[in-house]
């Protein structure tokens, strides 16, 4: 499991409750494409403490 | 509830047209959205935030707009029907965030010069919601034959649309503390 992101503003631990498929048209991004999904998938998180969103790249 | 912030739920008034009745309506939304407590508003114009066209999708992204995204627990989208769909710059302005939308709550209040109450605009507009992350309620308000419905001053002139806007909020709210708690404390298996 990938280490849970910490709030930006707040401090709090995150939660991770989304995955969302993307399809990127860069061509260093195009790269790395998951063949099996046809995408990228960039993870999107919340912040319990505060309400903070942030996304990150699927490691 | 892990928290006890105000829920934020912003309107989006999603056409810059010259005398564009959606704004009584956008207007009405934010009347009826204020009436309950512990609930934050305010009108999002589409006329008043920078809308580059040299580019699109997230090289555009605002950061005033993507900040009040990302306080939203929910939106409400009033979107007027054009030429049978909704209108290209609402598009524009939402393809320019994507994380901020993600497990938030949707609801569109479609508007019309006919009687259809921008039924079509609606219909074009909810695969548009679903790949942005939205999550879009059962509930719509349709404003048709908008010409009739309010006075000059925005005056609402037919009361039935208050419980009907009252339904869609209750639906609205409902939807936007449970996908709040989701998103704070349910983690993807």
């Amino acid at each position: 499991m990938p280490n849970k992101l910490t709030c930006p503003k707040c401090g709090s631990e995150m939660n991770h409750h989304a995955d969302k498929l993307i399809y990127p048209s860069e061509k260093l991004q195009t790269m790395a494409i998951d063949p099996a999904l046809d995408g990228l998938i960039e993870e999107t998180h919340a912040c319990p403490g505060c309400g903070a969103v942030a996304s990150r790249r699927a490691q | 509830m892990t928290n006890c912030r105000a829920l934020s739920i912003p309107v989006i008034l999603g056409t810059t047209r010259k005398g564009r009745m959606s704004a009584h309506a956008a207007r009405f939304m934010i009347r009826q959205i204020e009436k309950r407590p512990d609930i934050s508003t305010e009108l999002i114009d589409l006329s008043e935030l920078p809308m580059p066209i040299d580019d699109a999708g997230e090289e555009i992204k605002d950061g005033a707009f993507s900040n009040k995204m990302t306080l939203a627990d929910a939106l409400v989208i009033v979107t007027p029907e054009y030429n049978h769909s909704f209108p290209g710059l609402l598009k524009h302005i939402l393809d320019s965030c994507l994380k901020e939308y993600i497990h938030k709550a949707a609801g569109i209040v479609g508007v019309s010069a006919g009687p259809f109450g921008g039924v079509r605009a609606i219909q074009d507009f909810l695969p548009v919601i679903r790949e942005l992350g939205l999550v879009n309620i059962f509930w719509d308000v349709n404003f048709g034959n908008v010409a009739s419905m309010f006075d000059e001053t925005g005056k609402l002139l037919d009361q039935a649309f208050v419980k009907r806007a009252d339904k869609f909020l209750d639906e609205l709210v409902w939807m936007a503390k449970t996908l709040r708690y989701g998103r704070e404390n349910i983690a993807l298996e």
